[in-house]
């Protein structure tokens, strides 16, 4: 398992895997062979080699608190390997193919949530769900069940809630 | 690089039901495997034992280094076929390691049907040959075998790719340097004699281990001698009179001993560098692509998220992101090694061909492998597309694939259909590793659509006579290519004809894809040549 701690505007990628209560830690392509075991709760003994180290550990609301040998470390888990994630696109109510309109799943007036199924369009052996993109209540459902439908064009007008 | 987020909710129903619906299927999977790697049965394994023999796959696993991993292909060749007598075809083939270095290992399996080979047992050889030729590994061939399973010899024989295909081979990767190495632990008759004959280094087994081009039966009718198997062809015979073999053995364990200390002293060539890193798993869990296929094969997923729980830590450094977005390429870490991945999610349009021809020749240029990750109903159809030269870049892709000599491999994750399955490096485009997963579907088209062209054409022709259809004609028509469509199109029935390589748990994926490609690092990776886009 990856964790990664920042201390201080510094990102530590740390690499742990547990056997019974080793650890094999990677920091930095070095590999640590490391003993913990809970004394009691949030205190720890960890054995690293020949070193002892004894740790307390705090939890704050967003950060932990590491107490060793009467030095403070405040620490924050970042997610992941602290690299951006990639954006995903907002669904949005156009037609990703051409093809045939086989079940419309609203009507005009219903209020509908994000992900909701509002028509299906089938093409090339495929089905193809166009789901609402955003909370909000259905204006008008341009196709009917049989049309034909191109790519591009737009399946129905959603007006968002306000409450977002 | 950047991390794939996730969009999968795992604990919606959808997500709950996908799952729990593939599961079954992988276990399915697994019992067949393991039905399949139960050989002849218990009876003839009894036998079989009772001659002082090992059974195939306990040849294979003490010849390899201990705790190393053996890649075995079409372990369900032949599956419902011959009447099930053939399980696995007979014959045990894969990847494995003997000190250090990757060898290919076919091992005849004598508890089927003596071990003879029947239409689909060549092949499975030959594939196993070419995976040899293609990646430059030494062969090692555990052999056992009564030869050709006499009562099909028409299948077995005389064409191209039939038995004489093997000795073919035999010399012709010698010829480039690729070890060939017989292990004689059963009957070796007629043709299949010469397998040790053109080996480079030949073991035989005393007792059990024979070879000749005629039994003591044919040499009785031909020539009126009488002589026992050993006087004829034995251990004795080859390793102090004839010379064909070079190692005699007392019994299989000293056998693979021998064969271990050959393949010690090959000599081992420098592997094709590729800018490695330390493996990763990814931060999803693998098993979750149990619940992001779809049930319903009609509904498509988003492929983004397989790769996400295929490659080293989720990173994926995407390609044209904005662009022809219903192939999505870009690269990835799979067990550390570089990868360039083609995946579909949704149909070929002409932007998503010229996206992927583009990017096959970064990974080209740049020599780094290529997977594809098949999952494709076909290239978009209609007028304004074939107006707009579909057919002309969608052949711009076929031939970056085709000419591309990075080790290619490809994994059917979805539909396999018509041209989508040649831009997507299907069967034809020799990638060196093919494998499908358990919901995977393979035909030329969907067994709907082909039922329907058949009726269209059908009913015009009646038309032009002034007679028109019943819909219980129509069904008669129909239902009977529904149903062809519907068996031809499982995996099972691809794997069984060789069509793949074989049908893997998607969660082993990243196993097999890695092996795949250390493999492929034992021959060199040639420069880019393209021939002539059409523009």
């Amino acid at each position: 398992m990856f964790v990664n701690y920042e201390h201080e505007n510094h990102v530590y990628n740390v690499t742990v895997e547990r056997r019974e209560n080793q650890f094999f830690v990677v920091y930095d392509n070095n590999e640590y062979t490391v003993t913990a075991t809970e004394v009691k709760p949030g205190q720890l003994k960890i054995e690293i080699g020949d070193r002892t180290i004894k740790c307390v550990i705090s939890e704050g609301e967003k950060s932990k608190f590491v107490f060793i040998d009467g030095n403070i470390f405040k620490v924050n888990r970042t997610e992941l390997t602290g690299q951006k994630k990639t954006i995903k696109k907002e669904g949005n109510l156009n037609s990703p193919i051409s093809g045939t309109v086989v079940s419309v799943k609203s009507k005009q007036g219903d209020v509908v949530k994000k992900g909701d199924v509002i028509l299906v369009i089938e093409a090339m052996k495929m089905e193809y769900l166009i789901r609402a993109p955003f909370d909000g209540t259905i204006e008008k459902i341009n196709f009917r069940e049989k049309d034909q439908i191109e790519i591009g064009q737009i399946t129905a007008d959603i007006k968002k809630s306000e409450d977002e | 690089m950047d991390i794939i987020e996730s969009s999968i909710d795992t604990s919606s129903k959808e997500y709950k039901i996908n799952f729990e619906h593939y599961k079954k299927m992988v276990i399915d999977l697994k019992k067949h495997i393991s039905e399949a790697a139960k050989g002849g049965g218990e009876e003839k394994i009894k036998l079989h034992k009772s001659r002082n023999k090992m059974l195939a796959r306990e040849r294979i696993d003490s010849l390899l280094d201990p705790e190393t991993p053996f890649m075995e292909f079409n372990s369900l060749a032949a599956h419902d076929m011959y009447k099930n007598k053939a399980p696995g075809a007979g014959i045990v083939t894969g990847i494995g390691i003997i000190h250090g270095r990757e060898v290919v290992l076919v091992a005849n399996d004598a508890t089927v049907s003596g071990g003879t080979y029947y239409p689909i047992t060549v092949k499975k050889h030959l594939r196993a040959q070419e995976i040899a030729t293609e990646n430059k590994l030494p062969c090692i061939y555990l052999v056992d075998s009564g030869g050709a399973f006499l009562p099909l010899q028409d299948e077995v024989f005389p064409d191209r790719e039939h038995f004489g295909r093997i000795f073919y081979n035999q010399a012709y990767m010698s010829s480039k340097k690729i070890p060939q190495i017989a292990v004689v632990m059963g009957s070796c008759t007629a043709g299949g004699a010469y397998v040790p004959a053109m080996s480079d280094e030949t073991v035989i087994v005393k007792g059990t281990g024979s070879i000749f081009l005629g039994g003591p039966p044919l040499v009785k009718a031909a020539t009126g001698e009488e002589v026992t198997t050993e006087e004829l062809g034995g251990a004795d015979v080859h390793c102090r009179e004839s010379g064909v073999s070079d190692h005699y053995a007392h019994d299989d364990p000293e056998a693979i001993n021998i064969t271990r200390n050959i393949v010690e002293n090959l000599n081992r060539p420098e592997k094709t560098h590729l800018d490695i890193k330390k493996p990763e798993e990814p931060a999803y869990d693998i098993e979750e692509i149990y619940g992001v296929i779809q049930k319903d094969s009609r509904k498509p997923f988003d492929v983004k998220e397989i790769i996400a729980r295929i490659v080293d830590g989720s990173k994926f450094h995407e390609f044209k992101a904005l662009y022809g977005v219903t192939l999505v390429c870009g690269f990835a870490r799979i067990m550390g090694y570089p990868v360039g991945i083609l995946a579909n999610n949704g149909v070929l349009f002409s932007e998503s061909a010229l996206k992927g021809s583009h990017f096959i020749e970064i990974c080209c240029q740049r020599k780094i492998p290529i997977a594809f990750l098949q999952n494709i109903t076909g290239f978009m159809v209609g007028r304004k597309y074939e107006a707009g030269g579909i057919a002309k870049d969608g052949a711009k892709m076929v031939s970056a694939v085709t000419c591309a000599q990075v080790p290619k491999f490809t994994v059917i994750i979805g539909g396999s259909f018509g041209a989508g399955n040649y831009g997507m490096c299907g069967r034809a485009y020799q990638p060196r590793q093919l494998w499908m997963w358990p919901n995977a579907r393979i035909s030329v088209m969907g067994g709907e659509q082909a039922a329907n062209v058949l009726l269209t054409v059908k009913r015009d022709q009646l038309w032009r006579k002034g007679i028109e259809m019943t819909k219980k004609e129509e069904r008669e028509l129909t239902d009977p290519i529904l149903k062809k469509y519907e068996m031809e199109g499982s995996p099972y029935y691809s794997t069984a004809r060789i069509w793949d390589d074989g049908i893997i748990d998607p969660i082993d994926t990243r196993t097999v894809l890695g092996l795949g490609i250390s493999a492929s690092l034992n021959a060199p990776i040639p420069d880019w040549r393209p021939g002539v886009f059409r523009m």
